[in-house]
């Protein structure tokens, strides 16, 4: 009887199948954590870890903020951290426990949303720029010119992904505004460019890799990491750092409030910032992570990759894409939908 | 001597045999697309690179997939199971008594999923579940099969309602004239009649909740993933074939499905 009531509970509990030192619950993007390295903790401290997907930081938010998630770390991007922090769903992070909070690099320490690190630990982190194929176009890439004002070489061949936040903020930094401008005169400098570049583009479409590996398509706004993989399958394809500023995003570990496992939260904390642990999330997830000396231990193909960190010169123009509110927000709603028709 | 034309036949509209065509390629050839890319050697979605298993055993290999796997169908499977007895007793209630006042009203109660948007429905039993897992701190499987259950109903109930109504009513009042009692009317008149409807029940809301994606998304504890969610999840990263090849399942299981009611019908009728 007892063996059958275990193994009701068993089949209830679902996931409950105890370890020596329990459990932990991370709820992050999916296909974005290294299975590897989940192993490596598991064996390591004898912790199971649960990992739950989620798709988008709103549906996150939203689940979080109902309460009673049952998770102990949660991944927002960049610019969630602070509403997580200010709704009081996430706790600050005692760093005595955090021996490898000094690994952090130190571009990555004193960030907008969480000077000192106190509240947030970095995952991964990545760029929007412009992926080139140096046969159709000679001429500099690091420029948003690519696709606000193209040159003649690439009329045609050109593919805008169709992700507003990322396109609205290289166009408005092109235009020389900042990331959420509410200035009239900017916000009409870049509708009436995006309306005039459009029909020298190709297509608005997110499989990207694919089409710049076969030369379907001359250049393409990406993802860095979409051109890291477009470049080692074709070796054409150059990373364009936008001179005039390019985006940045990073999403960063939280441990929430209401953590039931906060021990074994401290100590996955931990194990993601020693270098050798954070170079398997990247080789996994294919961006940088963050984490000083982690490249040492990273796979041949993303060691020195352009793509991943940027040379000196373009060190400071990267501007951290936000979810814009009010005026800015509707100029790019408005904006956009006419650049769909 | 002229063939006489004795009703109107749609099929004899001009182009109706092309239109025919578009609308069967524009519903399968994606499908189609899909599977055959499922066997795609080349890890690229425009590329051929001859035929290969990988995807599959890549899949079958896939931890968080075989769990998600295995959540989809539990739930699938206790969510018919309920929704369709249910439903049954739903629909008997309806359409084996005279009509009475309200009636209306509960039909609209009953196929209340199909009205509202999922959304909304999502939002509310997020809100909910929230409050009773505080509450009780049971954070199982039970919630997601409840919720299933809810939403199956309708789909469950409209072909039940629909084969009960498509009755001949004199085969229950003859058995009734021979001294059957209620119960063995039902249980030797009604039921074996009525099951065909029973089971396109059952499968519907067993592919219903197999599909479901926002309402899973809203209320699903930690490690209760199921193949839509994995699968959505999946989007802001570059997509791999192991999703085609876990998509290509699950049109499998559809399909045999949809196999198998059709033999159950087709021996009753």
């Amino acid at each position: 009887m007892k063996k059958v009531l275990g193994a009701v509970a068993l089949l209830m509990g679902g996931t409950g199948i105890a370890s020596a030192g329990g459990e932990l619950f991370l709820y992050n993007w999916g296909n974005y954590t290294s299975p590897e390295m989940i192993k490596k903790f598991e064996e390591k401290y004898d912790v199971k870890v649960t990992i739950t997907d989620f798709d988008s930081n709103d549906t996150a938010l939203a689940k979080i903020e109902a309460g009673g998630s049952g998770f102990d770390l949660v991944v927002p991007s960049a610019g969630f951290v602070g509403i997580y922090a200010e709704k009081g769903l996430i706790q600050k992070l005692d760093l005595s426990r955090l021996p490898n909070h000094k690994n952090i690099a130190p571009d990555w320490m004193d960030v907008a949303w969480d000077p000192g690190r106190e509240w947030s630990v970095p995952f991964q982190w990545g760029s929007t720029g412009v992926s080139v194929n140096v046969k159709d176009y000679a001429g500099d890439i690091n420029t948003s010119s690519i696709f606000m004002d193209p040159p003649p070489e690439l009329h045609g061949k050109i593919n805008v992904i169709p992700e507003m936040g990322d396109v609205m903020a290289l166009a408005t930094l092109w235009a020389g505004g900042d990331v959420c401008s509410e200035d009239a005169e900017v916000m009409k400098k870049v509708r009436d460019a995006l309306l005039a570049a459009k029909p020298k583009w190709m297509s608005m479409d997110y499989s990207t890799v694919e089409k710049m590996v076969n030369h379907d398509y001359g250049a393409t706004v990406d993802w860095n990491g979409s051109g890291l993989r477009t470049r080692l399958a074709n070796p054409d394809v150059k990373w364009g750092y936008p001179k005039e500023g390019y985006g940045l995003w990073m999403d960063n570990v939280v441990l929430l409030s209401d953590a039931k496992n906060v021990d074994n939260a401290y100590l996955f904390l931990d194990f993601i910032m020693e270098p050798e642990n954070a170079a398997m999330l990247s080789a996994f997830a294919r961006y940088a992570n963050g984490i000083a000396g982690s490249e040492a231990f990273m796979p041949d193909d993303m060691k020195g990759a352009p793509e991943l960190v940027p040379p000196a010169e373009f060190a400071n123009l990267g501007q951290f894409v936000t979810v814009c509110t009010g005026k800015a927000l509707e100029y790019q709603n408005a904006i956009w939908t006419e650049l769909q028709k | 001597m002229a063939e006489r034309r004795t009703h109107f036949n749609v099929a004899d509209i001009p182009g109706f045999g092309l239109t025919a065509m578009v609308v069967f390629a524009a519903l399968y050839a994606p499908i189609m697309a899909l599977i055959v890319y499922s066997f795609n050697a080349s890890p690229s979605v425009a590329n051929w690179g001859g035929l290969t298993l990988d995807w599959y055993r890549k899949a079958a290999h896939n931890q968080e997939i075989l769990n998600a796997t295995a959540n989809s169908l539990i739930i699938a499977t206790q969510a018919a199971l309920f929704s369709t007895v249910l439903a049954t007793l739903a629909a008997l209630g309806t359409t084996r008594r005279p009509p009475f006042k309200g009636m209306t009203a509960i039909y609209a109660a009953i196929n209340q999923p199909l009205m509202v948007p999922e959304i909304v429905t999502a939002v509310a039993l997020l809100v909910l579940t929230a409050a009773v897992k505080q509450a009780t701190g049971y954070s199982g499987l039970g919630y997601l099969v409840l919720a299933h259950t809810a939403f199956c109903i309708p789909f469950a109930y409209l072909p039940i309602r629909a084969r009960l109504e498509g009755m001949d009513l004199s085969y229950e009042t003859a058995a009734a004239d021979l001294y059957a009692s209620d119960w063995q009317v039902f249980r030797h008149v009604t039921l074996p009649l009525l099951l065909p409807g029973i089971l396109a029940g059952a499968m519907l809301a067993f592919v219903t909740s197999l599909d479901d994606v926002v309402i899973t998304e809203f209320i699903k504890s930690p490690g209760q993933d199921t193949l839509p969610t994995y699968m959505l999840g999946q989007l802001r990263r570059a997509m791999t074939p192991d999703v085609n090849a876990i998509s290509a399942v699950l049109m499998g299981v559809t399909v045999l499905m949809l196999c198998a009611f059709f033999l159950l019908t087709r021996k009753k009728n």
